[in-house]
């Protein structure tokens, strides 16, 4: 005879447990309902309320209620965070000391050709906020990589329509606005709901093999300014000392004009006051005069011959020399 | 309470059963699906769309599910030759959209097959377009201009190339983009889908043209370093010469002042003897060479007097008193 499997439970202990049997099922259901009934909305984030898969709310920070077991579903999306996307680089190390990172896999993202079609190393930072949770996360797949292919095509077409050398220098804010309004006008044709917020330019370099010779440039414009910086100084040794001693000729040649005037009037005076001495007894003073030349004058002289008109050869009146003196007898 | 335990058996097989239809004729759509209702292989009604709760025939109808976000393609970057023959390496992105979950299904089947699909389509329109189009044409964008003052800028800095940077640009980077796009997205219907954007995301030389390109830039900064120098010397040379011009100048400038003011001085000083002299020239003829002999006269000089001369006449005669009066 076959067994009837429902002989072998032990129906006592079926009815004995079959309070417990009901009761932990519903508790059960209870809690997990309780617990799937509220949700926490973060202070930066919002909340998307989804029902059957339908969206039919975004809740603010706070404390909040839905249906339970999964009929309505929350997500949270950080709309006050402001968010960033690296190019050409990434950061290392949330907190404390950050660090640089740059492999050649960057360098790809971050190398583009400039409108004087040479090579550029340009490295920015997107910064942007979620606008509109519902939208960010069902109208595009992956709002992140469209937003970074987005941001790489409108930087290399800013790019691609500068010159190389006004990217590197005053043209990097230009360039930044332009493609941060080009940027939010594609978010708004995607209708992400990401909203711009700033694109930095970061490092803009030449490229790593080319940037000796951009330093070199720099150098030799340095040198230049050296150059002339030594010939300014030259000068400011030599001039202002010329112009010293042109001062000292010039006074110089005063200074002799002033003697030689004041010589002149000197003799001048002196003469005239000897003339009129002179005049008041004529041959008296001229007498005086040549005799007080002869007085000076024939001490000072080596040798004096006296000669008389009838002898033929000369009468020493001094001390005769040595060497015998030849006189010419006549005149 | 009935106390059958065949009865109870019965009842809970039964809530199972109507557990079971209920779950397979419900279903729920998220906000970012769409799904195609298929009944024993052929699909039935129109395509839905709408997110929520739903519900369809158990068993015999299967929900088909497909995204109804937009996706991104990303084109494995191309090496391709430009009108001008110069290879460039060209990524580039699109986005896209099943825009018809039916014809998509039975088009292309998933989304797999929609890539490459699209691999096939986008390659060859970029491709053909690119190679269509001058290298300028794809960098720069239709508002580019150079004016003459950039010019002139740019050739202070050395830019050699003048006529890359005149070239004008006739349709662009965003024209080019367009036609792209325009030529791709009419294939797209077909598909089901509907292309919502392709963007040149990057393009670069190939390697063996950035090498020549680099060289290129290398050789124009050296050439600017050199130009700097040369600069530099030359002002150094010119401020050289400045300051010797000045040296000359001021030096020469304070000599003919000086030699003004001498020349004046003698000038006044003669004009000042003359006038003292002219008074009594034989006098002063007189005194100038009394005073010149005890100059002229040293103990080096020999002295020949005739007796007979004015100074030795009383030497020989003191009673000349009579000569001297005569």
């Amino acid at each position: 005879m076959p067994r009837n499997p429902l002989d072998d439970v032990d129906w006592d202990a079926v009815k004995r447990y079959k309070k417990l049997v009901l009761i932990v099922p519903l508790f059960i259901l209870i809690a997990v309902g309780a617990l799937t009934s509220y949700y926490i909305v973060q202070p930066e984030e919002e909340a998307v309320i989804k029902r059957f898969g339908l969206v039919v709310a975004q809740k603010e920070p706070g404390l909040h209620f839905k249906l339970p077991f999964g009929i309505d579903t929350a997500q949270m999306v950080p709309t006050a965070r402001v968010l960033k996307q690296e190019f050409g680089f990434r950061t290392q190390g949330i907190d404390g000391r950050t660090s640089y990172r740059k492999d050649s896999m960057h360098r790809d993202e971050s190398l583009m050709l400039t409108g004087d079609l040479k090579v550029i190393d340009v490295e920015w930072v997107v910064q942007y906020r979620v606008s509109n949770p519902d939208k960010f996360l069902h109208q595009v797949r992956d709002p992140e990589q469209t937003l970074r292919d987005v941001s790489e095509s409108v930087m290399r077409r800013i790019v691609g329509n500068s010159l190389g050398s006004d990217v590197l220098t005053e043209k990097r804010v230009q360039v930044a606005n332009l493609s941060r309004a080009e940027l939010q006008k594609a978010m708004e044709y995607f209708d992400l709901g990401i909203q711009i917020s700033t694109i930095e330019l970061q490092d803009v370099t030449p490229p790593e093999p080319v940037k000796p010779a951009f330093n070199e440039v720099n150098q030799a414009e340095q040198e230049r300014e050296r150059f002339i910086n030594e010939a300014e100084k030259r000068r400011n040794q030599v001039i202002p000392r010329a112009e010293g001693e042109a001062r000292q000729v010039i006074a110089e040649a005063q200074g002799y004009a002033a003697k030689r005037v004041n010589a002149a009037k000197g003799e001048a005076d002196r003469f005239t006051a000897v003339y009129e001495a002179y005049l008041d007894a004529p041959d008296v003073t001229r007498q005086r005069m040549y005799l007080e030349m002869i007085d000076k004058v024939l001490p000072q002289a080596g040798r004096i011959f006296i000669m008389d008109e009838n002898q033929t050869a000369p009468l020493p009146l001094l001390n005769l020399g040595d060497s015998p003196v030849t006189v010419p007898a006549n005149r | 309470m009935n106390k059958n335990p065949i009865f109870s058996t019965f009842v809970l097989l039964l809530l199972i059963i109507v557990g079971v239809v209920l779950r397979a004729s419900i279903y729920t759509l998220d906000q970012a699906e769409q799904a195609v209702i298929v009944q024993l292989g052929a699909p039935v009604g129109d395509p839905v769309t709408k997110p929520g709760l739903h519900f369809k025939l158990p068993f015999i109808q299967e929900v088909r599910r497909f995204d109804k976000r937009v996706i991104s393609w990303d084109g494995d970057p191309n090496q391709i030759p430009t009108r001008g023959e110069q290879f460039i390496s060209v990524d580039t992105t699109a986005r896209w959209r099943i825009s018809d979950p039916l014809i998509f299904m039975q088009r292309v089947q998933n989304e797999r097959g929609a890539t490459m699909r699209l691999n096939d389509i986008l390659d060859s329109v970029v491709r053909d377009k690119i190679s269509a189009t001058d290298l300028v044409e794809i960098v720069r964008s239709k508002d580019w201009k150079i004016s003459e003052a950039d010019l002139a800028r740019v050739q202070l800095s050395g830019e050699d190339d003048e006529e890359i940077l005149l070239q004008e640009v006739k349709t662009g980077r965003q024209e080019l983009v367009k036609s792209i796009y325009t030529q791709a997205a009419s294939q797209m219907p077909e598909m089901g889908i509907e292309l919502i954007d392709i963007r040149i995301k990057r393009i670069d030389y190939v390697e063996a043209v950035e090498q020549r390109v680099f060289d290129r830039m290398i050789a124009e900064r050296q050439r600017i370093a050199e130009q700097f120098r040369s600069e530099g010397e030359g002002r150094a040379a010119e401020i050289d010469g400045d300051t010797r011009r000045e040296l000359s100048e001021i030096q020469s400038e304070a000599n003919r002042q000086a030699e003004i003011i001498r020349g004046q001085a003698d000038a006044e000083a003669s004009s000042i003897y003359s006038q003292a002299f002219g008074a009594a020239p034989e006098f002063y003829a007189f005194l100038r060479t009394l005073e010149s002999y005890p100059k002229t006269v040293q103990d080096t000089s020999t002295l020949i007097l005739g007796t007979d001369s004015e100074y030795f006449r009383y030497l020989r005669d003191v009673s000349v008193q009579k000569t001297m009066d005569q």
